[in-house]
């Protein structure tokens, strides 16, 4: 276009045409190529774009000599890098291109004050539009800030399931608006009323009401409010303006009771809950909060959702952990008992025979101390906090592996190659139970009569190995046949299990996340 | 001699009750540890009775009863337990065996149950009758799931989430939470978590 309005208008360029010409010529080549190399690539525009503004400003300056500067049609030349800086990047970026191309033209327009044709009343007119039409792209540089808002949002994504979700909800919303005062209030599905709280200054109140806040459904999503003089003001859909009266739409005795004043009212939009979100105190509000209204809205019902999600997955772990220890105790402690029984009633009948039951009973008290033994440890490992040191844990395994030698008259070792490590009550429990079937397994159907059980510490890992000289597991379809019980307990703990099995010497070598156990 | 086998995965119970047995007209003549290896050893040792313990690898005793009665087989068989669920009450009731034992009874009770069964009668330990009773109170006093609702009830007891029942369905994500809704309304759950630990108790598998 630059290119035609000079063609047409005789007086310019005022120097050099035929290299002017050329010039423009081959900027209009480039600014092709630039637009077919980018087109839908957003990895190349992305590459170029510090690069071809400054050909853009580059350019500016050559035009602005070539064309005799102020009386050129070099606006257009002009607002090209301006509008792409401020579209690009931010506000800052708008102004050091506006400072620069003025930084520029004002060069060029001293270069040729010496001219003919120099006039300093339109220099000076040119130059306070440049400055006008600046300010007005760093104003809107400035407020593409809303996109912004939500980044240094993350930092609050780390306290999601450890505060309390309705108060962590109000805060990042309060964040990102800069606003000092916040009310949030919420109804959770099933809930008859809503609740919420009230933040001013810090300071941290709840409060209660039993009806919705917002009486009018056109200003259901986001408005702002100004109680003193009873207005509220929305976005349509289309984006015009919605102006209001706040009593109809609010009921006044709320808005004593919540002492509101001004400020922006966000509907809160979440799964698991409705509500609103009250924002006051908020510096320079103005139109365009209504649509950041509409996002914190989004933001605030995601940190309720998420913290939701965060609470059920904690609700399954627990319960997992109920069903996992109950299983031990009916696997150990009730079958225990049952046998104990069994036993007693034998020694009973035998002695009213008349035979001595002096051994049966030796053995039976035997088997109890064994028996409370374990039970200690696991209450213990149920009493302690959620992590134990891995001194006791090994301290216990060996204590087991002893037990575990007289139960099935083997040899079986423990080996340590573990650093300091904290491990989870329910892997102690977990590898305690696992040793007790895998030496189960090897003396039942591999025969063994010696047992090695390795034990490390592997990243975030905690590896078992249990290394037994047994004739090996069978094989079923060319494919090992897996120890069941041991491979369904490996699977619940999310552990992985590998066998190696030959005659002679079989390795079971059992894998558990160290993180993410309770 | 009466030839017992006795299926039952903890070493405790099967040294105790070969302790039980000596000196009573009953001898153990094997022992499994999984429903598999019941299976074979029933053919191959030939007792004359049958103990079952009900949680075994490979096959519950409840699947080793089944097949047995499947199969023809008339040898008596007691089912020795620590405890069952509700579905697990009926599916033991619906079998008929000729005893069931608890193992957390008084042991003497073993002994006369086995007397009981050779004797052609059935004995099943009281606490476990009135145990049968009140679980098939519960079943019948539960709103009856519809197949849908019984299939929804399944994949959410395998952990999968509302999308994936949704694309399994051939339904929308709505669709699968309102009836979701209606599950939790008739069988008195409050979370779905609580649903998907009870999944196999409300479709008795």
């Amino acid at each position: 276009m630059f290119l035609v309005a000079i063609w047409l208008d005789r007086s310019q360029p005022a120097q050099s045409a035929p290299q002017t010409y050329a010039f423009l010529f081959l900027y209009l080549c480039f600014a092709l190529a630039a637009a077919a190399a980018t087109w839908r690539n957003w990895w190349l525009d992305a590459r170029l774009a510090v690069p071809s503004h400054i050909i853009d400003m580059a350019v500016f300056a050559v035009i602005v000599f070539s064309t005799n500067g102020y009386t050129s049609p070099f606006f257009l030349v002009f607002i090209l890098p301006l509008l792409s800086a401020a579209i690009r990047w931010g506000w800052r970026e708008t102004a050091l291109t506006a400072l620069a191309l003025v930084v520029l033209f004002f060069s060029g327009g001293i270069l040729v004050a010496g001219s003919v044709s120099f006039e300093l009343q339109r220099f000076i007119v040119r130059t306070a539009h440049l400055i006008i039409l600046s300010s007005i792209l760093i104003w809107f540089g400035i407020h593409q800030r809303f996109t912004s808002l939500f980044v240094r949002l993350d930092d609050f994504d780390s306290l999601i399931g450890k505060t309390e979700p309705t108060a962590l909800a109000l805060r990042v919303a309060m964040e990102a608006a800069g606003a000092n005062q916040g009310t949030l209030l919420a109804r959770w599905e099933g809930d008859s009323s809503f609740s919420g709280l009230r933040i001013v200054d810090g300071s941290v109140e709840t409060i209660d009401r039993a009806d919705g806040l917002v009486n009018d459904a056109a200003f259901g999503g986001a408005f702002l409010f100004d109680v003193g003089k009873n207005r509220a003001l929305t976005k349509t859909a289309r984006s015009w303006s919605r102006f209001g009266k706040l009593l109809t739409i609010i009921d006044p005795a709320e808005l004593n009771r919540l002492g509101l004043s001004e400020g922006l009212v966000a509907q809160l939009r979440s799964g698991t809950a409705e509500g609103w979100l009250i924002l006051e105190g908020i510096p320079e509000l103005s139109i365009d909060y209504v649509e950041l209204g509409r996002e914190l809205g989004r933001a605030a019902g995601s940190v309720i959702d998420r913290s939701a999600l965060v609470s059920a997955i904690e609700e399954s772990v627990a319960a997992q952990t109920r069903w996992s220890l109950a299983r031990d105790v009916h696997d150990s402690i009730v079958q225990f008992l049952a046998g104990a029984s069994f036993r007693v009633e034998a020694i009973a009948r035998a002695a009213r025979s008349g035979k001595k039951v002096d051994a049966d009973l030796a053995e039976l008290k035997r088997l109890l101390v064994e028996e409370q033994t374990e039970i200690r440890s696991f209450v213990d490992a149920l009493r302690r906090d959620r992590a134990i040191e891995i001194a006791v844990v090994v301290e216990d395994l060996r204590a087991l592996a002893i037990r575990l030698s007289q139960q099935w008259s083997i040899h079986c070792k423990v080996s340590v190659e573990a650093k300091d490590a904290a491990i989870p009550i329910r892997v102690h429990l977990d590898i305690q139970q696992l040793l007790r079937e895998a030496v189960a397994n090897a003396v039942r159907h591999g025969e063994a009569d010696h047992v090695v059980v390795e034990l490390a510490v592997e990243g975030d890992s905690l590896r078992l190995d249990v290394i037994d000289n047994g004739k090996g597991f069978g094989e079923s379809n060319g494919s090992l046949v897996e120890p069941w019980s041991l491979k369904e307990r490996v699977d619940r703990a999310h552990g992985s299990l590998m066998l190696v099995s030959k005659p002679g010497r079989t390795d079971v070598s059992i894998s558990l996340p160290l993180s993410g156990a309770t | 001699m009466t030839r017992v086998l006795l299926a039952d995965d903890h070493p405790m119970i099967a040294s105790a009750l070969e302790m039980l047995l000596r000196g009573t007209d009953y001898q153990l003549v094997g022992r499994a540890r999984s429903g598999k290896e019941a299976l074979a050893q029933i053919d191959q040792v030939t007792p004359d009775l049958v103990l079952l313990d009900v949680n075994m690898p490979d096959g519950s005793g409840i699947d080793v009863l089944r097949k047995l009665r499947k199969a023809g087989e008339e040898r008596p068989i007691v089912l020795l337990t620590a405890g069952l669920d509700d579905p697990q009450l009926i599916a033991a009731d619906d079998l008929e065996p000729d005893g069931v034992v608890l193992k957390t009874s008084d042991p003497a009770l073993l002994l006369e149950c086995m007397d009981q069964v050779l004797k052609g009668k059935t004995w099943v330990d009281p606490e476990i009758v009135d145990r049968t009773k009140a679980a098939r109170q519960r079943l019948s006093s539960l709103p009856a799931l519809t197949p849908r609702e019984r299939e929804l009830v399944e994949l959410v007891g395998q952990g999968l989430r509302n999308r994936d029942i949704a694309a399994r369905l051939g339904v929308t994500e709505g669709t699968v939470k309102v009836y979701l809704h209606s599950i939790f309304d008739k069988v008195g759950v409050g979370t779905r978590t609580e649903l998907a630990l009870r999944a196999s108790a409300l479709i008795g598998s």
